[in-house]
């Protein structure tokens, strides 16, 4: 009895070490500013562990390189990093927790994230109430910002706009990948999956809806609960819908990796799946990124977007500071957490001096700059600015496809919404 | 513990006084009637969602039956069982990878010895881990209040999810799928070869619990220990040593289970013994816990349940819908579909 009392304290000591001792990927405090100065902070809330890690990591990276190249006088700003990541895979409940901690520390002027949209639903309230700007680098639900649903995340603040994103909605998102199904692709019918989360059904209704437009047949539309494994059975469903392509809303961690598996073992490899930035989340040798998971038989005749610029205007510059920091190639939202990295020095700049070193008024000095909707930055995506709901005026698109050799996802193209609206 | 045992000692809670032919009459009636709902769902395909809803039953039941196993002994709800499962999975994963295997392998005797090592390693290796978590974590609280094994259930739960998460990875890991995939023709029957090995394997393993606690000393030791345990303790059976069997047996079945996870679907991931183990559990509660064909039972309903509403098209109400068949079952039969049968001591 007590030899295993004591081995059970064992191993619970050692597993409190082992998840102390366990900190996130990059979250080294890389401080800019040249030292000196007021001290801030900008605070990192992503998904960082686990599956989330080929998300949340090249996107904090974005940051950490954009406080290195560009610093403000006067102010010396360091990281305050947050992952809403729990057992792996991002938490709503966790991204409100870190967003109250965030608010209630006065150094943090400014938050970059979240990456995932039900994770920013809970956030939105949140730093809408503290008055803390926040950026997200990568969601693109609609219902965040625009509409009634925007509004009813803003209740208590309703004039006061504290986020704002460079990822644009995924009513373009959506078309995007409607026009890699019928145009690129070049199929007309269709089978569409989402995986029940606020982004998934929402890029798979800008996909219906776009998709129709160019012209292609939604021929069965479902959900799966996002902790499913065995897919199998609507794997079945898509042969029997005999639909020429497969549109998938969601992310990777809601298994979709699997489902492309399981059609490639059912010898459906040929029909080719679409999604959206939810799948084009790394190389294949990324471990438990979309490719890496579908395998050798079911990357190919993949097809996803991403809902950011592709051809950035330096892409050369970036793509090379980027790996002579972190010796790797940047990922999908690299540049967009560096383009909110730089929207924020930009306000700093602008509104430093005249909160006189009061931090509360500072914050909400930066918080009015960026919802300015007069104001435009030049960022590392070229010209970005927002309208009155906090979204990008920039709506570009950009595509790509699982090419074979390299293992990873080639560039397509990129359209523009707002210059080539569909229909 | 088994619906042998239905002319037993009236010690036995409700069931029904089942004829030696009603439960496979209404298995053939049930059968039949989800086809016909499949044909009607699927059309030429529905013999293809059939298959693969026995398969992922299959899986479903070997989990089922260590869970209605353990209950029936020492009605416990072993909360940890589901990730036994997952551990069983992460086994194989390691024993396959280690020997170097990656993809399918044409041979057929060395398939047959690497198959064969393979669920003999994994489930030898669960079956010592049941029976250590047995010693270490229940048999202390063996006569405490009902609640605090439960507790140290969910504990261990906890325990085995995060050794896996800090030790081996916190995401999803790949399982090499040794066996090759071609389509095979039986008769008018289309099935890949996996899902064949998958449904024969469970077959199998089902019968094989079946002949033990029917037709052994051993067996015999479990079922009346589940029973009455003073009462078998006084007739000279080692009551340690049968509840420590029993969950070396239910542990087995878990890692098979888990082998299968890992040939089927190619991945396994810490916390897949979450949701696999619920399913299981309710399998288990379906189908009358305490109750091993019940519990075979419940698990290919549940399988059934899911592929019926991919089928017709409501795939995100699949939980809901073997939730929600659960709570009718116990509306109208709260001992499970074939009742439970154990000890009326509770």
């Amino acid at each position: 009895m007590k030899a295993s009392k004591v081995a059970v304290l064992a191993t619970t000591a050692a597993l409190a070490l082992g998840a102390c001792s366990s900190t996130p990927g990059s979250s080294a405090g890389a401080s800019g500013g040249g030292g000196g100065g007021t001290a801030v902070k900008i605070g990192i809330e992503l998904p960082m562990t686990g599956g989330e890690a080929p998300n949340g990591v090249p996107t904090a990276n974005g940051v950490a390189l954009a406080l290195e190249k560009v610093q403000v006088p006067g102010f010396s700003v360091s990281i305050e990093q947050k992952d809403d990541a729990v057992n792996g895979k991002h938490d709503p409940n966790q991204g409100a927790q870190n967003m109250q901690a965030l608010a209630s520390d006065p150094q943090v002027l400014f938050v970059v994230g979240p990456y995932n949209s039900n994770v920013a639903q809970a956030e939105i309230p949140v730093s809408n109430a503290a008055g803390l700007m926040q950026c997200s680098p990568a969601n693109t639900a609609v219902g965040l910002t625009k509409g009634d649903d925007g509004k009813s995340l803003r209740k208590t603040n309703p004039d006061k706009i504290a986020y704002v994103r460079v990822a644009t909605t995924d009513d373009n998102q959506g078309a995007g990948t409607a026009d890699i199904a019928a145009n690129i692709a070049g199929a007309k019918t269709a089978y569409v999956l989402d995986d029940t989360q606020t982004y998934g059904v929402g890029l798979s209704d800008g996909f219906t809806s776009a998709y129709e437009k160019f012209g292609g047949k939604v021929l069965k539309r479902d959900g799966v609960p996002d902790s499913t494994t065995d897919f199998t059975s609507y794997v079945t469903n898509v042969k029997s819908s005999g639909a020429a392509v497969v549109m998938y809303g969601g992310v990777t961690t809601s298994g979709i990796g699997l489902f492309r598996k399981q059609m490639a073992q059912q010898g459906l490899a040929n029909i080719p799946l679409v999604g959206g930035d939810g799948i084009v989340d790394g190389a294949a040798a990324t471990a438990s990124s979309y490719l890496n998971i579908a395998g050798t038989d079911g990357a190919p005749n993949s097809y996803g977007t991403v809902a950011a610029i592709h051809d950035i205007p330096n892409p050369d510059q970036f793509k090379n500071d980027y790996k002579a920091k972190f010796n790797t190639d940047p990922g999908s939202y690299s540049a967009p957490g560096y383009a909110c990295t730089q929207i924020f020095l930009a306000a700093l700049q602008a509104v430093g001096a005249s909160a006189g070193g009061d931090l509360a008024k500072l914050r909400e000095a930066v918080r009015a700059y960026v919802a300015d909707k007069s104001h435009t930055y030049d960022t590392v995506l070229g010209k970005v600015g927002f309208d009155e709901n906090g979204d990008t005026t920039q709506h570009t698109i950009s595509y790509y496809k699982y090419d074979d050799s390299a293992k990873d996802w080639a560039f397509l193209k990129q359209r523009d919404f707002t210059a080539d609206p569909v229909g | 513990m088994t619906t042998a045992t239905a002319t037993g000692p009236g010690r036995v809670a409700t069931r029904l006084d089942l004829g030696r032919w009603t439960v496979p009459v209404a298995v053939a009636v049930a059968l039949v009637a989800v086809y016909v709902l499949l044909i009607i769902g699927a059309g030429p395909q529905a013999q293809e969602q059939f298959i693969n809803a026995l398969t992922i039953g299959g899986v479903y039941a070997l989990i089922a039956l260590g869970y209605t196993m353990v209950y029936g002994i020492i009605e416990l709800i072993n909360f940890a069982h589901g990730d036994v499962f997952m551990v069983g999975s992460f086994v194989s994963w390691w024993l396959l990878t280690t020997l170097g295997f990656n993809g399918s392998i044409g041979d057929p005797v060395v398939l047959a010895a690497v198959l064969a090592l393979a669920f003999l390693v994994a489930m030898v290796v669960m079956g010592i881990v049941g029976v250590v978590i047995e010693r270490l974590a229940y048999r202390p609280l063996r006569n405490a209040p009902r609640l605090a094994p439960l507790i140290t259930a969910i504990g261990v739960s906890f325990i085995l999810q995060n050794i896996v998460f800090v030790t081996i990875s916190n995401s999803i890991v790949t399982s090499p799928q040794v066996i090759p995939n071609p389509v095979l023709t039986l008769g008018p029957i289309q099935i890949r070869a996996i899902n064949l090995f998958v449904i024969v394997l469970t077959v199998v393993l089902m019968a094989a619990l079946h002949l033990f606690i029917n037709r052994t000393r051993l067996g015999r030791a479990m079922r009346s220990t589940a029973i009455d345990r003073e009462a078998a303790q006084i007739m000279g059976v080692d009551i340690n040593q049968t509840i420590a069997l029993t969950f070396f047996i239910g542990s087995a079945l878990a890692g098979a289970a888990g082998v299968v996870q890992g040939l089927y679907f190619g991945v396994t991931k810490f916390d897949i013994g979450f949701q696999a183990g619920l399913k299981a559990f309710t399998a288990a509660v379906l189908g009358g816990i305490g109750n091993t064909t019940g519990a075979a039972i419940g698990g290919f309903i549940i399988g059934f349940i899911e592929v019926l509403s991919s089928v017709f098209g409501y795939g995100r109400w699949s939980e809901a819908a073997v939730f929600g068949a659960l709570v009718l079952v116990l509306v109208f039969r709260p001992t499970g579909i074939l009742g439970q049968q154990l000890g009326d001591r509770a």
